[in-house]
């Protein structure tokens, strides 16, 4: 009967584990990954160290990802982001043939579009560096501080809408933390729930 | 640029004062389940949604990405409208995201009351704004404001909508007879429901609040007479909510609502 009872506990434990999803936590170090730019070149987590690098994931064709384009609102993001020292890697992690997959000149052209001011844009069409972050959305976004740890994941904003209107009365996460991390102050949300489209990555 | 030419044609929303909108995966139509308002007493309309094959919107809860739909209504003096009585949904699962919401045909009923002082012979201007996202693999918002002129008279006869009131009403989840309590047991949330006539059929159970339990499908058993439901906790759980509500359906199609109580603290242990 003992036996019975604990193969149906593990069985609930293997059904109800939390999935695909690798989980990193707020706290721990943030994995290094490489990843190729929209200029070529290769971009690593671990050049950055010294630091503080904001991950953005990102789908030109999603309208939450939009919302935040064409408001201005990444993009000034990035810009007050950069302007004080801090690296913002935009990272697309969908797969081709998928919406919002670019190429090269693709993402350049977007950044331009939108007067986006990320560090570098990069390309993750084959979903590793995304699943090791656990990227469920776009955008869903990331901190990393200058020792490499994980200060912030989650949501861009605290209204999860596709509407602009919505923007005066969010609460902007990136910015709010980063703010935080300067003054040496602990971050007020390390965490929140991401909200927008699903990643789309391959099969 | 042919990527952003794509990207602006999703920005398009259909804002129409007309009874109905469409675009080409989601119509919506405001409708009616009688054809006539009576004084002090409650008129249940409809969002009508129709969406293309594989094309779906979304639940209050809408699960791991998505929007519900919002209704914010504009009604003459002395009207006022209730919450929508969704219907039970479904669940979408996206490649590693669950979704909750509606395919096919449904409706999202909302009862309207009408003031006792509204006047027989006189029309009554009844207008919606509805937002939605509609999503297959790709998501599109669409906004529409919705009309409809019903009068007030003494007698209403049913419109053609009547049955998919009727489902609408029969997808509704009933009060469940039974008492439940939650419990956080690591990483998970165990819900025990104790009762007489629990379901024996049942195929799935969502939670109306989010960011309590994760939107995996809970492992259901059987256990002392109990029914218990194991879920993973979610990976954005703070609290638990007092009482956690959950939408219990079996594979007949019936549904409840039930309320889990808790003993776990019910303020979040950190700032959040």
């Amino acid at each position: 009967m003992s036996l019975r009872i604990s193969i149906l506990a593990a069985f609930t434990a293997a059904v109800v584990s939390s999935g695909a999803f690798a989980a990193v936590t707020v706290g721990s170090a943030a994995p290094d990954f490489s990843l190729p730019d929209a200029n070529g070149k290769t971009q690593t987590l671990s050049q950055y160290k010294g630091k503080t690098v904001v991950l953005e994931w990102n789908n030109p064709g999603c309208p939450f990802v939009q919302k935040h384009y064409s408001s201005g609102n990444i993009p000034k993001q990035q810009a007050d982001a950069t302007k004080e020292g801090v690296v913002w890697l935009t990272i697309n992690s969908g797969a081709s043939g998928k919406q919002g997959h670019l190429d090269n000149a693709g993402a350049q052209a977007f950044v331009a579009q939108y007067h986006a001011a990320p560090s570098a844009y990069l390309f993750d069409g084959d979903g590793k560096v995304g699943h090791l972050y656990g990227a469920k959305t776009t955008p869903h976004m990331y901190i990393v501080d200058a020792g490499g740890t994980l200060r912030y994941m989650g949501g861009i904003d605290s209204i999860a809408s596709t509407d602009k209107d919505d923007l005066a009365q969010a609460t902007q996460y990136v910015p709010q933390a980063l703010a935080e991390l300067k003054a040496g102050k602990p971050v007020s949300v390390a965490t929140s729930e991401p909200y927008g489209c699903g990643v789309k990555y391959g099969p | 640029m042919r990527i952003f030419a794509a990207a602006f044609a999703s920005l398009l929303t259909v804002s129409v004062a007309h009874a109905a909108a469409a675009d080409e995966h989601l119509e919506v139509e405001l409708v009616g389940a009688r054809d006539a308002l009576l004084s002090g007493q409650t008129a249940w309309l409809g969002l009508r949604l129709k969406h293309a094959p594989q094309w779906h919107t979304y639940w209050i809860n809408p699960g791991d990405s998505g929007l519900p739909t919002k209704l914010v209504w504009a009604l003459p003096t002395g009207y006022t409208a209730g919450d929508i009585a969704w219907p039970a949904p479904k669940r979408f699962d996206l490649g590693e995201l669950t979704n909750f919401g509606y395919d096919g045909e449904a409706l999202l009923p909302v009862p309207i009351s009408v003031p006792a002082d509204a006047a027989v012979g006189t029309r009554a201007h009844l207008a919606v704004e509805a937002k939605w996202l509609v999503c297959h693999e790709e998501c599109i918002p669409g906004k529409a404001t919705l009309t409809l002129d019903l009068p007030v008279a003494q007698t209403a006869a049913d419109t053609p909508y009547r049955q998919l009131f009727a489902d609408a009403r029969a997808a509704q989840p009933q009060s469940a007879p039974w008492s439940a309590q939650a419990r956080l047991a690591g990483d998970r949330i165990e819900i025990a429901v104790r009762g007489t006539n629990l379901p024996a059929a049942l195929h799935d159970v969502f939670a109306v609040q989010t960011r309590v339990v994760a939107n995996a499908p809970p492992h259901i058993e059987t256990r002392n007479g109990e029914l218990v439901l194991t879920f993973a906790k979610s990976d954005y759980f703070t609290a638990m909510a007092k009482p956690l509500d959950l939408v219990l359906l079996d594979r007949n199609a019936r549904s409840w609502l039930l309320h889990a109580d808790s003993a776990e603290p019910s303020t979040p242990s950190t700032t959040h």
